[in-house]
């Protein structure tokens, strides 16, 4: 297997060469074979990087621990299911992850682009490709997934006990999936820039890639959220780790991408700003990656820090380099006549929704790798920790609320005075009503106030909406309306997507700045039978059950939990003690309700004395911060769904002129 | 309602909210020094990458005593900033969760809203430039085509 693997692994390497050889040859002197050839070929190296996953998966599965990953990553006695998920719990095997993702996608792109944009598509899978090789460089070369030990171990080393978690098992593919597709309208935009084709059309064909990224990007920040909340025990699920911001960048660049299109679609305008955007988005999936590679910055994450980072970073400047000279020779193209008639308009609301996007992944950014150049410039090593980053991005994140529900309400063009009366005094008396009551329900923080009001404000716009467009449905076609608004969603599914996924991020703001601003700890120590408060419960500690298995051993509290008198749970916290590596661990016992989380830890057990220590965290809302993240992703699918009209757009869009069209049958061996 | 109606409403509402605001935050600052409000400006040393508000070890030997100091320090009636100033002399400056407002590390605060606020800029400049050069040309004001009202209705249906 590991033969096969290695095997694998160079032949892809060498095919992706070629593909870039013959896609760019094929496209230059208009040899339609060339570029079915290359085709075939970017199928090819997927194939090969897929043979080569399931060489490690098997090696896996089977214990060979001949293999240094796998004696390093797993054990005989590690469950199965681990020992699936180890496939990303080392460096080797991440890549290999990533790199699959990546032929698969350019596979993906590949199929879908043989009779569309004959253009540019040979550049973008030679861009994909020129990715791809990079990483298969990494897999042959420097991190080798396939490297054999000349002594085979009875035992491997086993996964760290903190990735041994269903969360990290999702986490990583998630995130790996968003990065990656993020590379595809990234490929095709400097395709675009290659070419000279420099309108909308590149835009139109990934857009759906740009939402799947995002898609996958969301998903994957909130999964890892919720890996650390019920992981790492400390009642929190976001420290500001250079790596969850290393995530959080990519996320945030891509989210103005997705607002700022919309302008090039409907005005024609910012090319040059969205081209910077999508550049910006790849570069920092790979900052990303180099951040957590490299070890440059310490990060609670880093669980596999290498020498990898002089590559990256080198890689990474070779892409910025060659993708601003590309997008500064092409500056006098991309102007266009740009129309502008007010600040009272849809378009500066996007606008200032980019800068205010932009400027929080700058500000994180920025916090990130100031450690860094504060131990340059000064020699001093400082921390850039929570603190920073609250302060920073607290007014941002306000003030990018408000624009959420400015700008999908205001119109294109020009609001008038009265426009804007009719459109937003309800949801802006809601969200001051909101304000109040909050206050006088005893909230007295003004940055609590401030964010329940805008949440208000902006989800009155959102239901505002809804009703016109429900009351035009049934204005023009008599139905119930249930069916209208099940009909207004479908018909515009773009756009009431849009709404849904900001009602998500609407509750996933509220749920953190309650829980951040109203998270109630207790620390105690209590004998068996012995109880104490914490808000409106009683927590009775039971006793302690110990249990063992080949893997691990733990031993489990059992705290029955009352409110006002009457029993309503029993929970089980541990404290797991992993053989292999020696190390314990906490598993956290959350009862979960809409209005808080009652977040139990098993802090210490004193065997002479027989007393049990336990942390406790009541934390309001919280729950609405993962609900929040589900409703965005349900909006994203919604977003996504296939739309006649819009494929009709797409079609139009990107349509071959006649000239350059080839026929794929008509080339031998094509389709 | 009259028209002007609702936007006064809203703007004794907002003046309403900005008095809570200012109160709310008044009270705030006033607030006394608690163990978490001060432990969550320190960095624990364990190597847990956390604060020591928030270090995941229960049995940590760097935040647990920490903390315990902190509680002492503030009941013999010590500030945030001079508890903060204490370990500070005690660690150096790695032991703050977020740089100092003094000497090179005010870059740390001033970037990102200097960034901010350059892009703010650019946005007004290229608002100028573009609205000079976009012709507002005028609405012909006239008879509805009824071809133009069909196609509307048309595609209102299909749309909505």
């Amino acid at each position: 297997m590991p033969l096969i693997g290695q095997l694998a692994l160079a032949l892809a390497l060498i095919i992706a060469f070629y593909s870039i050889v013959a896609n760019v040859i094929g496209a230059r002197r208009g040899i339609p074979t060339l570029i079915v050839s290359a085709r075939h070929a970017v199928w090819a190296v997927c194939a090969m990087v897929t043979v080569a996953m399931g060489a490690l998966w098997t090696s896996l599965l089977q214990s060979d621990f001949s293999l240094e990953y796998v004696s390093s990553y797993t054990s005989f006695t590690l469950p199965t299911f681990y020992k699936v998920t180890a496939l990303w719990g080392g460096q080797q095997g991440s890549l290999l992850l990533w790199t699959w993702l990546l032929t698969v996608f350019t596979a993906i792109v590949a199929f879908q682009n043989r009779r569309r944009n004959p253009e540019i598509a040979p550049y973008a899978l030679a861009v994909l490709a020129g990715v791809a090789i990079f990483f298969l460089a990494m897999l042959n070369f420097v991190t080798r997934p396939f490297d054999m030990l000349s002594a085979i171990p009875a035992e491997g080393q086993d996964l760290n006990p903190l990735l041994q978690n269903y969360w990290m098992a999702i986490h990583p593919p998630s995130l790996y999936t968003g990065y990656v597709s993020a590379s595809v309208p990234f490929a095709f935009g400097a395709a675009a820039l290659i070419t000279g084709r420099l309108d909308d059309s590149w835009i139109r064909s990934t857009r759906r890639w740009a939402i799947f990224s995002w898609f996958f990007l969301t998903l994957g920040n909130l999964f890892g959220a919720r890996w650390a909340y019920e992981v790492l025990g400390w009642g929190g699920y976001w420290a500001w780790d250079p790596v969850e911001n290393a995530a959080f960048m990519p996320w945030l660049v891509m989210t103005a991408y997705l607002h700022s299109i919309m302008i090039q679609e409907r005005k024609d305008m910012l090319k040059v700003w969205n081209l910077a955007l999508i550049g910006m988005a790849f570069g920092l999936t790979l900052f990303g990656t180099f951040l957590t590679r490299s070890g440059v910055i310490s990060s609670v994450h880093s669980f596999t820090a290498s020498g990898l980072g002089p590559y990256f970073l080198t890689f990474l400047l070779v892409v910025c380099v060659l993708y601003s000279g590309l997008l500064i020779a092409r500056v006098k193209s991309l102007r266009t006549p740009a129309e502008f008639e007010s600040y009272l308009s849809r378009e500066a609301a996007f606008l200032f929704n980019n800068l205010v996007l932009v400027g929080i992944a700058f500000a994180v950014f920025w916090g990130t790798l100031f450690p860094v150049l504060s131990e340059a410039v000064r020699g001093v090593k400082i921390t850039v920790g929570p603190p920073f980053f609250d302060k920073v991005n607290a007014p941002l994140a306000l003030a990018l609320i408000f624009l959420m529900g400015v700008g999908p309400l205001i119109a294109w063009r020009r609001s008038s005075l009265d426009n804007l009366r009719r459109t937003f005094t309800a949801p802006a008396i809601l969200g001051i009503v909101a304000g109040l009551c909050a206050f006088l329900a005893g909230l007295h923080q003004w940055y609590v106030l401030s964010a329940l009001s805008l949440a208000a404000f902006v989800l009155g716009t959102v239901v505002a909406e809804f009703r016109r467009g429900v009351s035009a449905r049934r204005h023009m076609v008599s139905e119930s309306a249930p069916k209208a608004v099940v009909n207004l969603i479908a018909k515009n599914n773009r756009r009431y997507g849009g709404y849904v996924i900001h009602v998500g991020v609407i509750l996933a703001f509220v749920g953190i700045v309650a829980s951040s601003f109203f998270r109630v700890e207790v620390k105690k120590s209590v004998k068996e039978g012995g109880s104490f408060y914490i808000g409106p419960y009683e927590l009775v500690y039971l006793g302690l059950t110990t249990r063992e298995t080949p893997h691990l051993e733990s031993a489990i509290a059992r705290v029955e939990v009352f409110r006002a008198g009457k029993p309503i749970a029993v929970m089980a916290p541990a404290k797991l003690f992993y053989k292999r590596p020696q190390q314990p661990a906490t598993e956290v016992a959350i009862r979960s309700t809409p209005a808080s989380d009652l977040y139990l830890v098993l802090a210490g057990i004193d065997d002479n004395t027989g007393m049990v220590t336990f942390q406790v965290f009541l934390t309001p809302l919280v729950f609405w911060l993962w609900a929040g993240g589900l409703i965005m992703a349900l909006g994203t699918v919604i977003v996504m769904w296939p739309n006649v009209r819009e494929r009709a757009a797409i079609g139009a869009a990107v349509r071959a002129p006649a000239a350059l069209e080839f026929d794929a049958q008509t080339v031998p061996g094509g389709e | 309602m009259k028209p002007g109606k609702p936007l006064t409403l809203v703007a004794a509402l907002l003046a309403i909210s900005l008095g809570v605001a200012a109160v709310s935050l008044a009270a705030s600052i006033a607030a006394k020094t608690s163990v978490q409000d001060v432990s969550e400006g320190l960095t624990c040393q364990c190597g847990c990458g956390l604060t020591v508000a928030n270090c995941n070890h229960p049995q940590c030997e760097f935040a647990v005593p920490v903390r315990t100091r902190i509680e002492g320090m503030i009941a013999n009636g010590m500030s945030r900033p001079q508890i903060i100033a204490w370990f500070r002399t005690q660690y150096g400056e790695k032991v703050l969760s977020a740089p100092t407002t003094e000497g090179f590390n005010l870059v740390a605060w001033i970037m990102p809203f200097a960034a901010l606020i350059a892009g703010g800029l650019a946005i007004f400049f290229a608002f100028g430039s573009w609205r000079s050069k976009a012709a507002v040309a005028p609405v012909a004001v006239g008879a509805f085509d009824p071809e133009l009202k069909r196609r509307l209705e048309q595609e209102l249906r299909e749309r909505i």
